[in-house]
């Protein structure tokens, strides 16, 4: 194939897909990898990085302008989160960040999109709540009211990650009719502006470099330049399977490390390792078996069948299962120097659990297998 | 010895798998407690699906050590069964006859319960319900036969390589893995899962029944294959107005010769049953009394309390496709010992195909299991044999038989008929490959 012709089509962001995974690669390894440490503990949120990732075409490719390609999008945040899970994370939040402003028919909010693919603009997602609430795990946490030119919205999300003054995120409020009963939702892009209140969370486990604030906002103008979707349901079906399955480039990357960090230790320990569980080989086959699925749903991001429904949640559930796994084998790999504070391990092991906890957890992913199943 | 103090045995039909218990007789049809198998009269009928006495042989219990609570699940890998219908159940019973030790695990997407699911499309008319039907539980079997269980619990993905199986309760290791999920059933695409009963399940079936229970109801059934014709019967004999609707010109068209079908027809006709040839669905909608009506092309409808649709089964291809198992129709086995295209994986029961036909009956399924049992535990028995099983369908006014498997092309020609039979044999070739008879003894001679 044509390498040259086929990019000519595309924005000029990049040449040739392999130098830009080679370029996320390299500043991963050279910028974030040292800062991993910092943006853990000290929660040091990496917006400087997060720029340069972005100006050498991370959170492009997946957008319809540079060819939806989702292989590549999770190849560039894999590569990411080797280093830092934490930015794995938030590169996630700016790839579906993304991908609303691309699917929203929204002029206004396709205009913006330029600035966003290249990282001269960072926002993320708040939709843990709503995507909870559409499968009746938990009720609608903001609600909307039509007005003239748009909707006033309030409420209070109890944390949104990789947002901060200036920044913006997706979000969806509930619209009820005057009986109290519900009308629709609304998807928008809220822009952190003066009228949004940023709440402190408490200390988390881990990931604390990402930028993670509670949400409070009352009577919020939410104009028609901003709307991602009215109603916002047809949306979310579109995206669902795209959305969760984005985010197995963020597991991939800390089951990397975690085999990775096992071989690092292997020419020193490997005489006693060998008496151990998942060891790094097993891991890497139940791996490679597992991107090679995540590869083949990735050519088909849109689909909303049943079967493809099915095996992506499979996937992103194997993701957590195995995130889990191989961050905990890569503590007993490293012994007493995983067990130091301020090892890769003991990163990863928190970082892990967090794969396993976001929206989707492995129990909501396992939950709505089980209701899909059941459907005849 | 005297008679009486000989051991009570059992005996199973090897048409639908009826357990005649000679202690217990069967009263319904005459048989007194404690009636010997040899003195059971020779035009005695299986109560359940009609064939006569030689039928029948000697089922053997199979002894097996209890085990004091139900093995409790370890990362320890073992023999793992997707499925607690008959298929899954009968392949454990065959394991556990050759080896009480060996573990096994069973991954199930209902309640596990052992029922005899031929039953359920002659139960109402004979008023059980879905506790009668329940022959044991999961837990009691599962303690009796020393079996880990994961109730309603989905099988979700395989990955044959590492021998995982992952579940909506978390993955687990196996060393050799079943597959008896069996088959849904299909539904025409004008009618929607909501819309209609399907009866290929103790839980959907006990849904329905409680709501025949209450009343006298009219009921819609769509499809004339064997399950459509046995409800019609069984739930006309309950007392309720049914609609037997059929695409085809007669019923179990792709079984019988019309000139065999027109006596089904005819006793049909003479119970009271209305059975709509050459019917094909238009759609469902409300009547402006707020009833469900389903139009048919032809212009006419049917109002209906119950809908149930029995237009044949279908295997999910997802898992098997997911695990890189070849499917035609269903999984394909190796027709010796009912292994998949995957080492360590096999399949039995509804979900399979030989020759690229399903096969979706009874009696195999215990051979299967045997064959799977002898493959895995590495017994030098007798390899699996497929033949075609013995179709009988379970209509009481007018019992048939077909032995063999009738092709679209074959050629039915007549081989006796009269007052009391029609005995015809289909031809293919130089070949005979199916048998039928009609036992018509039952059928009210019209005038």
């Amino acid at each position: 194939m044509n390498q040259v012709a086929l990019q000519s089509e595309k924005s000029d962001l990049w040449n040739v897909d392999s130098s830009v995974l080679a370029d996320v690669q390299n500043i991963s390894k050279r910028h974030l990898s040292p800062e991993a440490n910092r943006i853990d503990q000290e929660g040091y949120y990496p917006a400087d990085i997060m720029s340069e990732l972005g100006a050498a075409g991370a959170f492009a490719p997946h957008l319809n302008a540079y060819g939806q390609r989702f292989d590549l999008a999770i190849s560039n945040m894999r590569a990411i989160s080797q280093h830092c899970g934490s930015t794995g994370f938030i590169t996630w939040c700016q790839d579906v960040c993304g991908l609303y402003m691309d699917l929203s028919e929204n002029k206004s909010l396709v205009d913006r999109l330029p600035d966003h693919a290249t990282g001269k603009n960072l926002g993320g997602t708040a939709l843990s709540n709503p995507m909870k609430a559409f499968t009746g795990i938990e009720a609608m946490a903001l609600k909307a009211n039509k007005v003239n030119g748009g909707y006033i919205v309030s409420g209070t999300l109890p944390w949104v990650s990789h947002i901060e003054s200036g920044h913006y995120c997706g979000a969806i409020a509930a619209v009820d009719n005057k009986d109290g009963s519900r009308s629709h939702e609304i998807m928008f892009m809220l822009d952190i502006n003066d009228q949004v209140k940023l709440a402190k969370c408490p200390v988390f486990s881990g990931m604390e470099g990402t930028s993670t604030w509670g949400i409070n906002i009352s009577e919020y103008f939410v104009s028609e330049a901003q709307l991602i979707a009215d109603p916002a349901r047809p949306f979310i079906k579109k995206i669902r399977g795209s959305f969760i399955l984005l985010q197995t480039g963020w597991a991939c990357g800390v089951i990397q490390a975690s085999i990775d960090a096992c071989r690092e230790v292997e020419t020193s320990l490997g005489h006693v390792n060998q008496f151990l569980h998942n060891r790094p080989d097993e891991l890497e086959a139940e791996f490679e078996e597992l991107e090679q699925r995540i590869v083949a749903l990735a050519q088909s991001p849109y689909e909303t069948n049943k079967e493809h429904m099915l095996n992506v949640l499979d996937t992103r559930a194997q993701c957590s299962e195995l995130s889990l796994k191989a961050s905990q084998s890569a503590l007993l790999h490293q012994g007493a120097r995983g067990y130091l504070m301020k090892s890769k391990p003991q990163r990863l092991i928190r970082e892990a659990h967090f794969v396993a906890i976001v929206t989707p957890a492995i129990k909501h992913l396992r939950w709505e297998m089980a209701k899909l199943m059941s459907e005849t | 010895m005297k008679k009486d103090s000989l051991p009570w045995l059992q005996y199973i039909c090897r048409a639908c798998g009826l357990i005649y218990d000679e202690e217990e007789g069967d009263p319904d049809s005459g048989l007194a407690p404690g009636t010997r198998f040899e003195d059971i009269p020779d035009d005695w009928e299986c109560p359940l699906c009609g064939v006569r006495k030689t039928d029948f042989e000697l089922f053997e219990t199979q002894e097996i050590a209890l085990a004091p609570k139900t093995v409790s699940f370890s990362k320890q890998s073992g023999i793992v069964i997707i499925g607690a219908g008959i298929a899954g159940w009968s392949v454990i019973e065959a394991i556990r006859k050759e080896n009480t030790h060996i573990p096994i695990a069973l991954v199930s997407a209902c309640n596990g319960e052992r029922y005899h699911k031929p039953e359920l499309s002659v139960a109402i008319s004979r008023g059980l319900d879905g506790d009668k039907l329940i022959q044991e539980t999961a837990e009691q079997a599962g303690r009796r036969l020393r079996v880990k269980l994961l109730t309603n619990t989905f099988a979700v993905g395989i990955n044959p390589s590492a021998k995982q199986l992952r579940t909506t309760r978390g993955s687990i290791q196996y060393t050799q893995l079943i597959l008896a999920q069996g088959s849904r059933a299909f539904l025409p695409e004008q009618v929607s899962a909501e819309q209609c009963w399907r009866v290929n399940d103790l839980a959907s079936w006990s849904g329905l029944e409680k709501l025949l229970r209450q009343s006298s109801q009219r009921v819609a059934i769509i499809g004339a294959g064997m399950i459509g014709c046995e409800l019609a019967e069984d739930l006309n004999k309950a007392g309720h107005r049914v609609t037997l609707i059929n695409r085809d010109p007669y019923p179990l068209s792709t079984l019988i010769p019309e000139i065999a079908s027109k006596f089904l027809t005819q006793s049909m006709d003479q119970q009271g049953i209305d059975h709509r040839a050459n019917a094909d669905i238009n759609e469902i909608r409300k009547t402006d009394s707020g009833d469900s009506e389903l139009s048919l092309k032809d212009g006419s409808s049917v109002v209906y309390d119950q809908l149930i649709v029995a237009t044949g089964l279908i295997t999910d291809t997802r898992l098997a496709k997911q695990a890189g198992l070849i499917f035609n129709r269903g999984i394909v086995v190796d027709s010796s010992n009912l292994q998949t295209s995957q080492k360590d994986i096999y399949a039995l029961g509804d979900c399979i195909s030989i020759d690229g036909v399903p096969c979706r009956f009874i009696e195999p399924i215990q051979h299967q299991a045997r064959a799977i049992a002898n493959s895995i535990l590495e017994l030098k028995q007798p390899c699996y044999q497929h033949t075609p099983p013995v179709i009988r369908l379970k209509t009481r006014t007018l019992p048939i038989v077909v032995r063999g498997l009738p092709q679209s092309n074959g050629k039915w020609i007549t081989v006796n008929k009269n007052d009391d039979e029609l005995v015809m044999e289909q031809h293919l070739a130089d070949d005979v490959i199916a048998l039928l008879r009609v036992d018509l003894s039952r059928l009210k001679k019209s005038a």
